[in-house]
């Protein structure tokens, strides 16, 4: 028997802004495939004007207010969804900044960049509005596919190459193990939507599998988010890719995992914290202390920074171990800590680039005595590392004072021991980012070549945005915090 | 910030604490080279901040010290109900005044006396961002701001101590950076605690101290701990005071001024301002351990100074000694103790601040501070040596100069500790017995005192120059020195002469305080 | 596990809680956590079954001779194979499959699709030429980077 078709009602407004940015991936595409290959600049500005196009759309949803469903609730447009496709734009944006001379300079393909970079972008900002298991798979996927690509862009350099190939072995591997999750979910359910899938589970007599579906996918999206003890991929990676890849990678993407552990976590397992919160509360211990301790040890700054980001990837689980007693305050918190790091951590990276410009290495050793030939830089970097130490006025502090609060928030013993167990990782977290800064203020330079650094305007440009937040954020966090007041993930839930 | 109150924009106490950052931005504009320029923009900017807090302390109601006065209260960051919630009485007040008095006075010195490796610009920019940090955790009445302002201090005194530090300095910065972290991480996990516990969900200095009553004793306890531990790191108390012989030793002159005088402060108004209003039921349960630490911290530091062969190092240890006066009368828990823990506060930091200031410049001139190499200052520069000699006394308690007022005062307080018979954690001594034994000690410390400071002059300032300094030509005390010293001196003097100045202004403030805290 | 510990303590700690409920707390959690454990041990347990399996059942290959350089050869349908297995291909002949699958998936959408065209009505018409557009987009592309040239 036929079932009769009725058109979605589409709304057009709720979907411009992914319409803006694959409109943009078609124009690059056709500019690309008409221009010669030395004429590949407009590239980069067509995809940062793309982005900034589809910010337009976002904030008069905002303005707007209110949630949006769409095709039967598989696609919701409300704050949260709001909030991180603001970030996954801006934060897009900035990495286009970064890479604007890094590949212009390097021999290597400018027109395909930008559209894999914009492709993966449009699968976050899809992400952030899918509320069914379908549509967060696909989401997920279109982030990635162009992601492992990027991370070998470096071609012909043996590094590059395993870390794209570390990249999407790990990736596919992760992925199946999501997907197995998600069908043994579908079938002890019956549906992909998440709400149905919360109502399914909520009851006491659950299945056993169910409890594997939970460690499936809860696994599935560690990977993503570099969690310990599926981390092993992202040092590699991070070092092996090109940096304002790597700046993606740990930034962009890091924050998609956990839009989707967020996603499906309060979605479909808000019933479920008895299983969902103990997962969480071991791989929040592991990954803060294996991240900062080898940390510790990393003498090469990128590879530090991929360490860093593990830890603070530590930091952000957290929130989720107490997830079933704080509710959306822990979805807040994590989206506040997200934008703040979003922030510092690109600076970071960008001051990287930046400085690499000349030393033409990550090796810390190589940016000694920074300070003498570009104080700017070397101020800028200190600040961001302090920044991403937790340091007040530097709005690092905002970020991990909300993941303190939200834990305190919980009153148990799960909430008071991970308290903790974040301030012991602060404390081991800022001696290797006072390293940095040490060494680039305190020491020598190395070979005594004073020469300035040429910084490119698309590269001031970046640092000087995310300076700018990065100490607004810390002097006036409301800011932030204000945007994240509605920011909501439970309340689409109904309770049984 | 809620920057549509008019509140904000009129209160001069906004200005007070945010001028010096304003100064440090516009110094940012003006090129490294023209080190003439940064100076007098800093010290303008230093004196502008003076003027304005000097016309906040005579606008001061002094007839009614004890309220909290100039209070300005907006929102600052509502999703987490932390407010700009900022006001000054008699506790704050003369320790904004200590601090407004302290930082045009090391920019003063700093004219000629940049620490190696020079840079001026950024010298003077890290000092102006330490006074806004200074000033604003002593007017903040809110815990988190308090919080970030407290903080606000770390990132400048490491650069301090690390860039223009002695030999050690990478060290002694990332000790003291990581040491106060530790602290402020288990104080910002208390803070929380107190915010969701007390049921109030509110920050406000102002409302918690009413409010935290309703904690379980036990809930009490380990809040007041976590405090116990962030504050005392900062104060230092033993046995947490490990970074401050380092960083003292280490850190550029003014960094050391600085630190003695204005940042240790910040630990024991802590104590003052926040642990004990707040939750006064554990401060009595941790009564007889604070007193117990403070104690050993003063014997021990005493100790530790004899065996000193620096002179600067002598000096750092000497300030865990008198922070251990300073923590003894806070343990007392009694009007009397806290206004002489108040006074000590004071006379420590102008006094340190001044024994820091002579180190200083006696190792520009003589390139070492080795004890055993000096002597003779007195024939050598006998201006610099009668001031040395003033400070010693003044440091180890000469009746007369300030620090009698703050040691004195202390070891008396604990003759008559606050519920003395309460029967303690330490082998169930009671109150009363324990803080009398405490106070035989603390006296035995000011003879260790005596001993070491006489120590220090007689071999620095007596006898005749050593060989190896004997044809170098030592200047005296120059221009920038007298300006930058003659006010502490005379401060020191004065409040010698007539404590009351301070007492007067604390007690109305203290009294009505325990009173509140010794009902609850 | 340490997180264990947690969830009893609190439901034990908690001042409603009598010592049934947390006993039942505690027992739940561990039943849970039971299947995930008996699922790894089933997962290396059949591996390790199958390649024992295996080990066994198939001949030795201790022996040499004509019988190893057959296991050597690669497989090709029963076919003896001719040449090296690690001759190289141009690198075209992947470009065009890809090309081919490409637009053979495109057609397994399109047939379903074109059997319900009148249910799916305009709506289904623009979505469809929408669909097309953007693979479309995709070949003019390739033909640009002279992808279809086979010379």
């Amino acid at each position: 028997m036929l079932l009769g078709f009725e058109a979605p009602s589409i709304d057009f407004h709720a979907l411009a802004p992914e319409i803006v940015v694959t409109a943009t991936l078609a124009v690059l595409i056709l500019v690309d495939a008409f221009t010669p290959k030395q004429a590949k600049s407009a590239q980069s500005s067509i995809a940062g004007l793309g982005l900034l196009l589809a910010l337009v759309p976002v904030v008069t949803l905002a303005v707007d207010g209110g949630t949006r469903v769409m095709f039967e609730g598989a696609f919701v447009v409300d704050t949260f969804s709001l909030v991180l496709t603001g970030l996954f734009l801006v934060s897009g944006y900035v990495v286009i900044l970064l890479s604007q001379t890094y590949i212009a300079e390097g021999d290597y393909w400018e027109g395909e960049y930008y559209q894999l970079l914009l492709a993966s972008i449009l699968g976050m900002m899809v992400m952030a509005s899918a509320r069914d298991l379908i549509t967060v798979f696909i989401a997920l996927e279109l982030l990635s596919i162009p992601a492992y690509m990027l991370a070998a862009w470096r071609k012909r350099d043996l590094r590059s190459d395993e870390a794209g190939i570390k990249y999407y072995l790990m990736g596919v591997f992760a992925s199946a193990v999501l997907l197995y999750g998600m069908s043994l979910l579908y079938g002890l359910t019956g549906t992909t939507m998440l709400s149905e899938i919360a109502t399914k589970l909520a009851g006491e007599d659950v299945p056993s599998a169910a409890v594997l579906a939970i460690v499936f996918i809860v696994v599935g999206f560690g990977f993503k988010v570099s969690a310990v003890p599926f981390h092993t991929w992202a040092p590699d990676t991070y070092e092996g890719a090109p940096t304002p890849v790597t700046a993606f990678l740990a930034v962009a993407s890091k924050a998609a995992g956990f839009v989707a552990l967020m996603i499906v976590v309060f979605g479909a397992f808000p019933f479920r914290v008895d299983i969902v919160e103990p997962l969480f509360w071991a791989l929040a211990v592991a990954t803060m202390f294996v991240g900062n301790l080898i940390a510790l040890r990393q003498t090469n700054v990128v590879r530090m920074l991929a360490y860093s980001g593990i830890a603070q990837a530590g930091y952000m689980l957290a929130p989720l171990a107490v997830a079933g007693t704080v509710g959306d305050a822990a979805v807040q918190s994590i989206l506040i800590y997200l934008m703040i790091y979003a922030t510092m951590n690109l600076g970071a990276f960008a001051v990287v680039i930046a400085a690499s410009r000349k030393t033409r290495s990550g090796e810390l050793t190589s940016f000694a005595g920074l300070v003498r030939y570009a104080p700017g830089l070397a101020v800028a970097m200190a600040m961001f590392l302090f920044s991403l130490a937790g340091i007040p006025p530097l709005g690092g502090w905002f970020a991990k004072f909300g993941i303190f609060k939200t834990l305190v928030e919980a009153d148990s013993a799960a909430g008071y021991s991970l308290a903790i167990i974040v301030g012991v990782n602060s404390v081991i977290a800022l001696f290797y980012y006072a390293r940095v800064a040490k060494t680039m203020i305190m020491d020598d330079v190395p070979d005594g070549d004073l020469s300035p650094v040429q910084v490119p305007v698309s590269l001031r440009a970046a640092i000087s945005i995310t300076l700018v937040l990065t100490v607004v954020f810390g002097i006036l966090p409301q800011l932030v915090a204000g945007l994240t007041d509605n920011a909501t993930l439970l309340s689409a839930v109904a309770v049984p | 910030m809620d920057f549509t109150s008019g509140q904000f924009w009129t209160s001069p106490i906004t200005y007070m604490v945010f001028v010096p950052v304003v100064g440090a931005l516009v110094m940012l504009l003006v090129p490294k080279a023209n080190e003439t320029a940064h100076k007098v923009l800093a010290l303008v900017t230093s004196l502008v901040t003076a003027a304005i807090g000097i016309s906040i302390l005579t606008a001061f109601n002094y007839d009614s010290a004890g309220e909290l006065q100039g209070v300005v209260d907006t929102d600052w960051i509502p999703f987490i109900n932390a407010n700009w919630i900022v006001g000054v009485d008699g506790i704050s007040l003369p320790m904004i005044a200590l601090t407004l008095l302290i930082v045009p006075l090391c920019v003063v010195y700093s004219w000629d006396h940049i620490p190696s490796p020079g840079n001026a610009k950024a010298f003077l920019i890290l000092i102006l961002v330490l006074d806004t940090g200074m000033l604003g955790s002593f007017v903040a009445q809110d815990l988190i701001l308090f919080f970030v302002f407290f903080e606000v201090v770390l990132l400048p005194m490491y650069f301090m101590i690390g860039v223009w530090g002695g030999e050690n300095r990478q060290y002694a910065s990332i000790k003291f950076f990581l040491y106060t972290l530790f602290g402020s991480a288990l104080m910002i996990v208390a803070f929380i605690s107190l915010y969701f516990l007390s049921g109030a969900e509110t920050f406000s200095m102002i409302e918690l101290p009413g409010l935290a009553q309703s904690i379980t004793h036990g809930w009490q306890l380990v809040i007041f701990g976590g405090m116990l531990i962030g504050f005392g790191i900062k104060v230092p108390m033993f046995p947490v005071h490990t970074w401050l012989p380092d960083a003292h030793t280490q850190a550029p002159t003014v960094g050391s001024v600085i630190l003695a005088a204005v940042l240790l402060k910040l630990g024991t108004y802590g104590f003052i301002r926040i642990a004990i209003p707040i939750l006064p039921e554990a401060a009595r349960s941790y009564q007889w351990l604070i007193g117990l630490l403070a104690v050993i911290g003063i014997i021990y530091g005493a100790l530790c100074c004899l065996a000193q062969t620096d002179m600067k190092r002598l000096i750092a240890f000497s300030s865990v000694a008198h922070m251990g006066y300073v923590m003894l009368a806070i343990a007392t828990l009694t009007t009397f103790g806290i206004n002489a823990a108040i006074f000590g506060m004071v006379a420590h930091g102008l006094i340190t601040g001044m024994l820091f200031f002579v180190a200083g410049s006696t190792k520009e001139r003589y390139h070492t501070l080795e004890i055993k190499r000096l002597g003779g200052l007195l024939k050598q520069a006998p201006r610099m040596g009668w001031i040395l000699g003033l400070a010693t006394m003044a440091s180890l308690g000469l009746p007369g100069l300030a620090g009698f007022w703050g040691e004195f005062p202390a070891i008396l307080s604990a003759y008559d500790p606050t519920n003395a018979d309460y029967s303690t954690g330490f082998f169930g001594v009671s109150n009363l017995v324990l803080f009398r034994v405490f106070m035989v000690v603390a006296a035995i410390g000011t003879v260790f005192a005596a001993g070491y400071l006489l120590f220090l002059f007689q071999r620095v300032a007596f006898g005749v120059p050593s060989e190896e300094f004997e044809h170098e030509p030592i200047p005296d005390v120059n221009r920038f020195e007298w300006i930058a010293w003659v006010p502490m001196l005379v401060l020191i003097v004065v409040l010698g002469v007539y404590p009351n100045l301070i007492f007067s202004v604390t007690d109305s403030t203290v009294a009505p305080m325990m009173q509140l805290a010794a009902g609850g | 596990m340490l997180a264990q510990v947690f969830s009893a303590v609190d439901a034990c700690a908690s001042t409603t809680a009598d010592t049934a409920a947390c006993g039942q707390t505690y027992s739940d959690f561990l039943r849970q956590w039971l299947t995930v454990a008996i699922f790894t041990g089933v997962a290396f347990g059949m591996g390790a079954v199958m390649l024992g399996i295996a080990a066994v059942l198939r001949p030795s290959n201790k022996r040499t001779g004509a019988y190893q350089n057959q296991k050597r050869i690669g497989y090709e349908s029963g076919v003896d194979p001719v040449g090296s297995g690690w001759t190289q291909t141009q690198v075209r002949y992947y470009i065009f499959a890809l090309l081919f699958v490409l637009f053979d998936v495109e057609a397994v959408f399109i047939f379903p699709w074109a059997m319900r065209l009148e249910d799916y009505g305009t709506f289904g018409l623009i979505e469809m030429l929408i669909f097309i557009a953007l693979l479309a987009l995709g070949l003019v592309y390739a033909v640009r980077k002279k992808v279809l040239q086979w010379l």
